[in-house]
């Protein structure tokens, strides 16, 4: 049993096609459940103990149940209720929600990582409450909180694929189309492989440079 | 609700419910000792084989687990290795699952001192020895909440399994759902019990930590 790669050229703009997708599937995701996350983590540190414990339950939920349910549940369930999505935005709604709550979870241990004398601190000397937060508090929550920032976008990438359930066009779905027709899958297969491990390679890089960079932000203090 | 059209499929989705519970048994327990197996053989092996390690590691940690699954359904028959579903499911979660778990485990691990190992050899301690009575105790502590976390999210990727023709919990819930257009009824009850299944695991994990904390007297 020998590889035969020659028919990839022909379904190279397909995969390429698929791996956009892919790539404004994770875009998407990725920016809209940053603040999506810090409404969590704030949520989770709020005076109100009922706020609390309802972000709590919703959070156990969210990361309790398969992603591909939640999919399913953002494309299938919803238009009972009145909304209807096409595919790409029924999983950007879907992964947006549950990367939220994982987030906040990274954000809200980011937050307790910092004394909370600062704040208070910062209080008595008059500050601000937002600038308190943007100028002290949330700059120094990106050194512990960027490597698992990172992972998890990591995690977003990977949990692209899932979309494919949903009808998505990216890139696994593009693959399984192919090699329903070439009878070749492995082939198909090891190039969208490759192309995964390169996105993953240019969130490794970010998430280095984003080390070096708060490293040196912190340094300069 | 209209539970006429829901009761005919309660049976289907109880038998996926239970090839979700085989399936997340089974990936746990043949991924847990490959797992150890990788963690010891990339921190104490020899260089080539701890090299081999990682690069295979982290070669299936870079990609989705659909396209592992894919890979071991649909291309493992070009390779003349023809196999069932459930099986292909099985092994593709058991891969993902001993990669990602090696790394929790030697992340356990990391947090001891290597010197200790040489002074059991000093010692003349054999290395079972080592590893069950200095070793462990210290480690498990550390490992067991990572590993915990690691086992809810494999359960929770058993539903993949469904993308690759397994007829699991996911698969059955939303073939009951595209047949009687109830989109949510049958989602929302494969969610409930999927949050079972991971409150079982949360149980188990306060239960093994009490368990350790009595056994080797560690302080809370």
């Amino acid at each position: 049993m020998t590889l035969d790669f020659s028919t990839i050229p022909e379904v190279w703009p397909a995969l390429m096609k698929g791996a956009g997708v892919t790539i404004q599937l994770t875009l998407a995701v990725l920016i809209l459940a940053t603040p999506g996350g810090l409404l969590v983590a704030f949520l989770r540190l709020a005076p109100q103990p009922w706020l609390r414990a309802l972000v709590l339950a919703l959070s156990w939920i969210f990361r309790g149940i398969p992603p591909l349910l939640l999919l399913f549940f953002a494309f299938f369930g919803l238009p009972i209720m009145g909304l209807t999505l096409q595919p790409l935005p029924a999983a950007i709604l879907a992964m947006t929600t549950y990367m939220s709550f994982y987030f906040g979870e990274i954000f809200a241990s980011g937050l307790r990582s910092v004394p909370p004398g600062q704040a208070q601190a910062a209080a008595a000397l008059g500050i601000p409450a937002h600038r308190t937060l943007m100028r002290i508090i949330l700059p120094q929550t990106i050194p512990a909180a960027l490597p698992p920032y990172i992972s998890h976008a990591t995690e977003i990438l990977k949990g692209t694929a899932l979309a494919a359930a949903v009808a998505v066009p990216e890139l696994s779905n593009a693959a399984k189309k192919i090699f329903v027709v070439t009878y070749r899958p492995l082939e198909v297969l090891i190039v969208a492989a490759a192309i995964y491990a390169l996105l993953d390679g240019v969130l490794l890089l970010l998430q280095m440079f984003g080390e070096r960079w708060s490293n040196r932000r912190r340094a300069g203090r | 609700m209209d539970y006429t059209l829901i009761a005919p499929y309660l049976p289907d989705l109880l038998s996926g419910f239970w090839i979700t519970v085989q399936l997340s048994v089974l990936t746990l327990v043949l991924a847990t000792p490959i797992a150890t197996a990788i963690a010891l053989g990339r921190d104490l092996g020899p260089r080539p084989l701890a090299r081999a390690l990682a690069v295979l590691v982290n070669a299936v940690r870079l990609l989705p687990a659909l396209i592992v699954l894919y890979f071991v359904f649909y291309g493992g028959p070009q390779l003349g290795l023809r196999m069932k579903p459930m099986t292909a499911a099985t092994i593709g979660l058991v891969a993902m699952g001993a990669a990602y778990m090696s790394e929790d485990i030697r992340g356990g691990f990391s947090a001891l001192d290597r010197g200790q190992l040489a002074a059991c050899r000093a010692l003349g301690l054999p290395f079972g020895h080592a590893l069950r009575r200095v070793l462990l105790p210290q480690a498990l502590p550390l490992i067991v909440p990572p590993y915990m976390t690691r086992a809810i999210i494999m359960v929770k990727g058993t539903s993949l399994a469904s993308m690759v023709s397994v007829a699991d919990l996911t698969a059955e819930a939303t073939r009951a759902s595209s047949i009687t257009y109830q989109p949510y009824v049958f989602v929302l009850l494969a969610g409930v019990l999927y949050l079972a299944l991971s409150g079982v695991l949360v149980a188990f994990q306060a239960w093994v930590e009490r368990h350790l904390r009595l056994r080797y007297r560690l302080a809370r």
